[in-house]
């Protein structure tokens, strides 16, 4: 007989306690924030038909059939079942939908980067309301989420494809589709030769390049409306959530062209120096609903958890607030040992009795219990619980 | 924050990449040809040398914040990186060849079999072509001297990189088909890009303006 591997399949892993203990204080101060701001948690299935899943390409996907014959993904993504679902149960609704989610999201990736294929994400969906006030929220929302979980130094990027696209205004559909799409592969070189073919001429093309690489700059001289509609969201965001500084986290850069293809106006990313992938991403996204027969507009990030945490590990970040764990080694009597962690539990102190062979990362302070009023710390001495139990719970 | 980094392909790119950005007035670190020093500081910036196929991926994994590489390489690596500059130097092209002599009898093979053997060191671009034009093939993945597959009979045809077409002659191959185009391209890896535009901006803007004072 062949023992079981022990090793979960490829891609996927066991998240060991002093990691999974960050990611839920990561958990902890994003939901915290999310409902702070009026976002309820909503939780959408792990897996969704197939046909319901649209903006991933096929082979990212991580799809089977089921028993019925049906086909079926794990969801790449929560932002498409969010739609599917205010398409089924609010599309009737007038008010603004607000739901939060914090929870795994699966891609197939190239095995050779050593990608996982399932990892947390936590994200909002505002649907609903539109212009700068409703971009604004969202982008304050994320600025105020980074720096809640202890990530002080994010910057949010925001660019805006409405905007982007007035660069190519005159370019036939086909070329414009074609330009956007070449841009969102990160392909400038071949985005902007598409523009030339498709007619666009040097001023223009100039004019394009420069947009594309300009970042932090006020966008009064470009005297566009969508301009002057990003340059208010973000002074919106700030009285939502200022920041340090003057300018706060926030910095337009209209070079931001995310891979999804879904979005249809500001469009925003979270960078932490010295982190080597986004740690949030997001943006507006006026037709998504409409494929599901709502047509109503929305806006949402999702930042990638484990991507946040190693930001934050990176910047130096642990659990905060958090108390020593006491391991009791137990009296001759067990009734005495249970009544001392009793005691230490009722002042909210952590108590684990016996021998700890996983101790999750945390401080350990290891007593020895004498009677059930008295233990004996690591020096030796004899300390009454009730005292152990004020220190520690301080 | 460590300094910027440029990476720099090895071999055929490397001395065109280097005299590029003396020409902007970027100081380039002194190697000589047995130097084994691959990440080498000059000026403000780290150089870092390495195989051209690796370079897209120092730059989309952030090992390195700017790359000067081949088009061919991001073709078929699929890298996630930002294409920022046509530098210009470094033409070559992707081609479909077959043995001049055997040609009819390979089409012949295809029109009864229904499918023939690539012979590449580019899978990626090499299936993605033949899906483009709904041909069915087999590709045979080689690491090197890839005009000798068909006079070996290892496959029927090749795909290739060529610049001057000599090697394909010599070795009595005609190009059946283009698939597409390469030059040498300035990249950036996408966070760096953003969040380090004020130091990438000036070499950028001034490689786009050395290359497009030369096309």
């Amino acid at each position: 007989l062949k023992a079981p591997s022990l090793a979960p399949p490829r891609g996927f892993r066991d998240i060991l306690p002093t990691e999974a203990r960050e990611l839920r204080a990561i958990e902890r101060s994003v939901g915290a924030t999310f409902a702070l701001h009026g976002y309820v948690p909503l939780e959408p299935p792990v897996v969704e038909h197939a046909s319901a899943t649209l903006p991933v390409r096929a082979e990212r996907l991580i799809r089977f059939l089921d028993r019925d014959g049906a086909l079926v993904v794990l969801r790449p993504d929560v932002t498409t079942a969010v739609a599917r679902l205010v398409a089924q149960r609010y599309g009737d609704a007038s008010g603004a939908v607000r739901v939060a989610y914090f929870g795994p999201v699966f891609r197939e990736e190239p095995a050779m980067l050593g990608a996982e294929r399932q990892h947390d994400q936590a994200g909002v969906e505002l649907v609903g309301p539109s212009g700068t006030p409703a971009d604004a929220e969202v982008l304050a929302l994320l600025a105020e989420t980074l720096a809640r979980c202890g990530l002080s130094d994010a910057t949010i990027e925001i660019g805006h494809l409405g905007l982007l696209r007035r660069f190519f205004d005159g370019l036939d559909a086909a070329a414009m589709d074609e330009t956007l799409a070449a841009l969102r592969a990160g392909k400038v070189v071949d985005a902007l030769d598409r523009a030339r073919q498709g007619g666009l001429d040097a001023p223009r093309l100039d004019r394009a390049r420069a947009a594309l690489g300009s970042r932090g700059s006020t966008l009064d001289d470009l005297d566009l409306p969508e301009a002057r509609a990003l340059d208010e969201t973000v002074a919106l965001a700030r009285e939502l959530f200022p920041g340090d500084g003057s300018e706060g986290p926030y910095v337009t850069n209209l070079g931001l062209v995310p891979e999804l293809p879904y979005y249809t106006g500001v469009v925003f990313e979270g960078l932490s120096p010295g982190a080597r992938y986004p740690v949030a991403a997001g943006g507006r996204y006026d037709d998504l609903l409409r494929s599901f027969g709502t047509p109503r507009p929305a806006i949402g990030f999702a930042i990638p958890v484990p991507r946040l945490h190693l930001a934050l590990y990176q910047s130096g970040w642990r659990v905060p607030d958090e108390r020593a764990l006491v391991t009791l080694a137990p009296a001759a009597d067990a009734r005495a040992t249970f009544r001392v962690a009793r005691a230490l539990r009722a002042k909210g102190v952590a108590v684990a009795i016996g021998d700890v062979a996983e101790h999750a990362g945390l401080e350990v302070v290891a007593l020895e219990v004498v009677d059930e009023r008295t233990v004996r710390d690591a020096s030796g001495r004899a300390t009454p619980v009730d005292l152990v139990a004020a220190r520690l719970a301080r | 924050m460590r300094p910027l980094r440029f990476a720099i392909a090895l071999g055929l790119l490397q001395a065109d990449s280097l005299s590029a950005l003396r020409a902007i007035g970027l100081e380039t670190p002194e190697r000589t040809s047995d130097d084994r020093r691959l990440v080498v500081r000059a000026g403000a910036l780290d150089f870092v040398f390495a195989r051209p196929a690796d370079i897209a991926t120092y730059v989309e994994r952030g090992a390195a914040d700017l790359g000067i590489v081949g088009q061919d390489v991001l073709r078929e690596s699929g890298a996630r990186v930002l294409d920022l500059v046509d530098l210009g130097f470094g033409r070559c092209r992707f081609v479909v060849a077959a043995p001049t002599s055997a040609l009819e009898r390979s089409l012949d093979e295809y029109r009864h079999l229904g499918s023939l053997e690539v012979a590449t060191k580019y899978p990626q671009v090499a299936r993605a072509h033949f899906e483009r034009r709904g041909i069915p093939v087999e590709i045979v993945r080689v690491a090197g001297s890839v005009e000798v597959a068909p006079s070996v009979g290892l496959a029927d045809w090749i795909v290739d990189l060529v610049a001057t077409g000599a090697t394909l002659r010599a070795n009595d191959l005609a190009v059946i088909e283009e698939i597409a185009g390469c030059t040498a391209r300035l990249v950036a890896n996408p966070v760096s890009f953003h969040a380090r535009r004020r130091e990438l901006e000036p070499i950028v803007e001034r490689l786009a303006a050395w290359a497009a004072s030369r096309s």
